[in-house]
C-alpha cells in the first residue's frame, strides 16, 4: 500500500512538472502587473485579474488574427477533408493503373520538409498574385494537410469491412449510392478525428504565414501573436501569456470533448509534428 | 495488376470512377508539391535576386560554393546535434513515461491529458511560456535554481553558446516527447500478460521484465517511431527559429533557418533552393527507409 502511494505520488510529480509551463501560462496570465515584478515570485495569485484579456481584446489586433485563424483553419479542414475523402476511398477500394505508386507519393510528401516547398511556393503565389491573402495560406496548407489527411483516411477506410458494400452493390446501389449510405457513416468518427488533427494543424502553423503574409488584415494568430512580441518595447509578458491561453483555448476545448475522437486518430497514423 | 484485355465493362467502369475520385487529389498534389519540388530543384541552378526575382543561370555553381562555405558544415553540425540530442531524450522519457502512465496511477485519464497537451499547443505558444520561464530577470526557472542554491547567478538560457543548444533541445524534448508515450503506450496495451506471467514464474524481477519481455516486444514500433520523428526533428523549423532565431551567432542554426535566412534575409533564392536541396537529398535516406518499413506492414 505505501509503494502504491509513492509510486502514485512520484508518477504525479512528474505529470505536474511537464504541465507546469502551461500552469505558469494561466498563472501569468491573471497576475497584476506589479505582482508579476515581486520576489520571491508567488505561485498563486495573490490578486486574480483579468485586466490583460481584456487589453488584448480592446487594444490589439487579436480578434483580427483570430478570425483569421479561424476562417483559415475552417477553410483548410472543409478543403482538405473533402478532397481526401473522396482520394482515400479511391485509392482503397478500386483498381486502376498507377494507384500503387500514388499511395506510395502520399506517405513520401506526409514526410516531406515545407522549407523545400516554400521558395518555389513564394515564387508561384506572387506571381499569380495571390500572396498576403488567407486564400494563398489556404493553398499553402493543403501542402501539408492534404497527404496527412489522406493518409489517416487511407487507414480507417481501410478498417471498414468490403463486405457491407458488396452487399449494397448486390441489392442495386449504384457505387456512389453505396459509398454514400454504407461508406460514409462508418467513416463517420475518421473524418471527424482527420478533421480535428488537420484544424490543430493549420490553427498551429507557423512558416508559411510568416513568409507569405505582411499584412495584419490576412495575419493568422501564429504569425500575429509572434508580431506583438516583436513590436513592443518592453516585453509585456502578462499580455504575451493572456494571448497564449486564449490561442489554445479551441484546442482546450477539441481536448475536452473530443478526446475519444483524438486519441482514434492518433492510432490511425500518428500527429505529423 | 489492371489486366484491360480481360476486364468486364462494370470493372472498367469502376476503374474510370475511381480515377475520377481521385483526380481531384492528384491536380492538387502536382500544382503545390510536385511542381514546388521539381522548381526547386531548377530553380538551386539560379542565381535569384529576391525582391526582383531576376537572375541568371548558374549551373551547378551554387553547390559548389555551399560546400566551400563553413556556414554550411556548422548548420549541419547543428542540425545534427539538434536532432540526435532531442531525439534521444524523447525516447528516454517518452518510453520511461509511458511505463508509468501504463501503470494503474491515480486520475490516470487526466494525466494522459496533462502529458499530451505540450504536443498539441502550437509552437508559438510553447516557446512564449519557455522563454518567460527562462527569463533572466524574472523567470521561474532561474529563480527556482537559485534558491535551492544550485546556481549563485543567473543563467542565461537562450544567450550564450553552450546554453542555448542545450535549452533548445530540452524544449524540443519537452513539446515532442508526449508523440512517443501515446505511440508507445499503444504498444503496450497489446503485450500478452502471459509473457509477463512466464517471466515471473522463472524468477524475473522488474528490470529483467523489462529488458526480456517489454523491450525486444517494444523494439518494432520503436523503430517506426524513431524514423519518424528523426525525419520530422531534422526538419523543424519553427520551434528553434522562434527560441533562438539561430543565435547566438549561428549557435544554433540548423539547415532549415540557413535556407530561411538566405531566402528571405539574405534575398538569395537560387542558394536558399540549393540548400534545400541538399537538406532533401539527407533527409531522403531516412524517408526512403521509413516508407520502406511502414509499406511492409500493409
Amino acid at each position: 500500500m505505501t509503494r502504491r502511494i509513492l509510486f502514485n505520488l512520484f508518477a504525479w510529480s512528474i505529470v505536474l512538472a511537464v504541465a507546469f509551463p502551461l500552469f505558469w501560462m494561466v498563472v501569468t496570465s491573471i497576475k497584476p502587473q506589479i505582482e508579476l515584478f515581486r520576489r520571491p515570485p508567488t505561485i498563486l495569485p495573490e490578486t486574480v485579474t483579468f485586466d490583460h484579456y481584456l487589453r488584448l481584446l480592446r487594444e490589439t489586433n487579436f480578434l483580427i488574427y483570430f478570425r483569421n485563424s479561424v476562417v483559415l483553419s475552417v477553410a483548410t479542414t472543409v478543403t482538405v477533408v473533402s478532397i481526401a475523402t473522396l482520394g482515400a476511398y479511391s485509392l482503397v477500394r478500386f483498381r486502376y493503373r498507377g494507384r500503387e505508386s500514388l499511395a506510395f507519393l502520399v506517405l513520401f510528401t506526409y514526410l516531406l520538409p515545407s522549407v523545400v516547398l516554400i521558395i518555389p511556393l513564394y515564387l508561384m503565389l506572387v506571381n499569380m498574385g495571390l500572396s498576403n491573402s488567407i486564400f494563398s495560406l489556404v493553398i499553402a496548407y493543403t501542402t501539408f494537410a492534404l497527404p496527412y489527411a489522406l493518409w489517416l483516411l487511407r487507414s480507417f477506410m481501410a478498417g471498414i469491412p468490403e463486405d457491407l458494400e458488396s452487399a449494397a452493390l448486390v441489392d442495386g446501389a449504384s457505387r456512389m449510392e453505396a459509398f454514400r449510405d454504407i461508406i460514409l457513416p462508418q467513416l463517420l468518427p475518421g473524418i471527424i478525428s482527420t478533421a480535428l488533427f488537420t484544424f490543430i494543424l493549420s490553427w498551429n502553423e507557423y512558416l508559411f504565414a510568416l513568409v507569405l503574409i505582411n499584412s495584419d488584415n490576412a495575419r493568422p494568430l501564429t504569425t500575429g501573436v509572434m508580431n506583438m512580441l516583436v513590436s513592443s518595447f518592453n516585453i509585456e509578458w502578462s499580455l504575451l501569456m493572456a494571448a497564449s491561453v486564449m490561442m489554445s483555448v479551441p484546442l482546450i476545448i477539441v481536448f475536452a470533448f473530443l478526446q475519444s475522437y483524438l486519441t482514434r486518430g492518433f492510432g490511425a497514423g500518428g500527429v505529423k509534428g | 495488376m489492371p489486366r484491360p484485355n480481360t476486364a468486364t465493362p462494370l470493372e472498367r467502369r469502376y476503374a474510370m470512377l475511381g480515377v475520377f475520385l481521385i483526380a481531384p487529389t492528384v491536380l492538387v498534389f502536382c500544382a503545390v508539391i510536385v511542381y514546388p519540388l521539381f522548381s526547386a530543384i531548377y530553380l538551386s541552378l539560379f542565381q535569384i535576386f529576391t525582391p526582383t526575382l531576376q537572375g541568371s543561370f548558374v549551373g551547378l555553381e551554387n553547390y559548389q560554393r555551399l560546400l566551400q562555405r563553413p556556414e554550411f558544415w556548422t548548420s549541419l553540425r547543428n542540425t545534427l546535434i539538434w536532432t540526435v540530442g532531442t531525439l534521444t531524450l524523447q525516447i528516454i522519457c517518452g518510453v520511461g513515461m509511458a511505463l508509468v502512465l501504463h501503470q494503474n496511477i491515480w486520475f490516470r485519464s487526466i494525466a494522459r491529458s496533462l502529458i499530451l497537451f505540450p504536443y498539441f499547443v502550437s509552437t508559438v505558444v510553447a516557446v512564449l511560456v519557455w522563454r518567460w520561464l527562462f527569463n533572466d530577470l524574472y523567470g521561474i526557472l532561474n529563480h527556482l535554481m537559485m534558491s535551492m542554491g544550485l546556481i549563485d547567478w543567473p543563467i542565461d538560457f537562450l544567450g550564450s553558446s553552450p546554453n542555448a543548444m542545450i535549452s533548445v533541445i530540452l524544449v524540443g524534448a519537452w513539446k515532442y516527447f508526449p508523440f512517443v508515450v501515446i505511440a508507445v503506450l499503444a504498444r503496450l496495451q497489446t503485450i500478452p500478460e502471459p509473457l509477463y506471467e512466464a517471466a515471473k514464474i522463472d524468477g524475473a524481477g522488474p528490470i529483467a521484465r523489462f529488458f526480456d519481455v517489454t523491450l525486444p516486444q517494444l523494439r518494432e514500433v520503436l523503430v517506426v517511431i524513431i524514423l519518424l520523428r528523426a525525419i520530422w526533428d531534422f526538419k523543424e523549423f519553427d520551434l528553434i527559429f522562434l527560441l533562438t532565431g539561430g543565435g547566438p551567432l549561428i549557435s544554433t542554426q540548423t539547415l532549415p533557418l540557413l535556407v530561411y535566412k538566405e531566402a528571405f534575409a539574405l534575398n538569395q533564392m537560387g542558394m536558399a533552393s540549393a540548400y534545400a536541396v541538399v537538406m532533401m537529398a539527407i533527409m531522403l535516406v531516412f524517408m526512403v527507409v521509413y516508407v520502406l518499413k511502414t509499406r511492409n506492414k500493409d
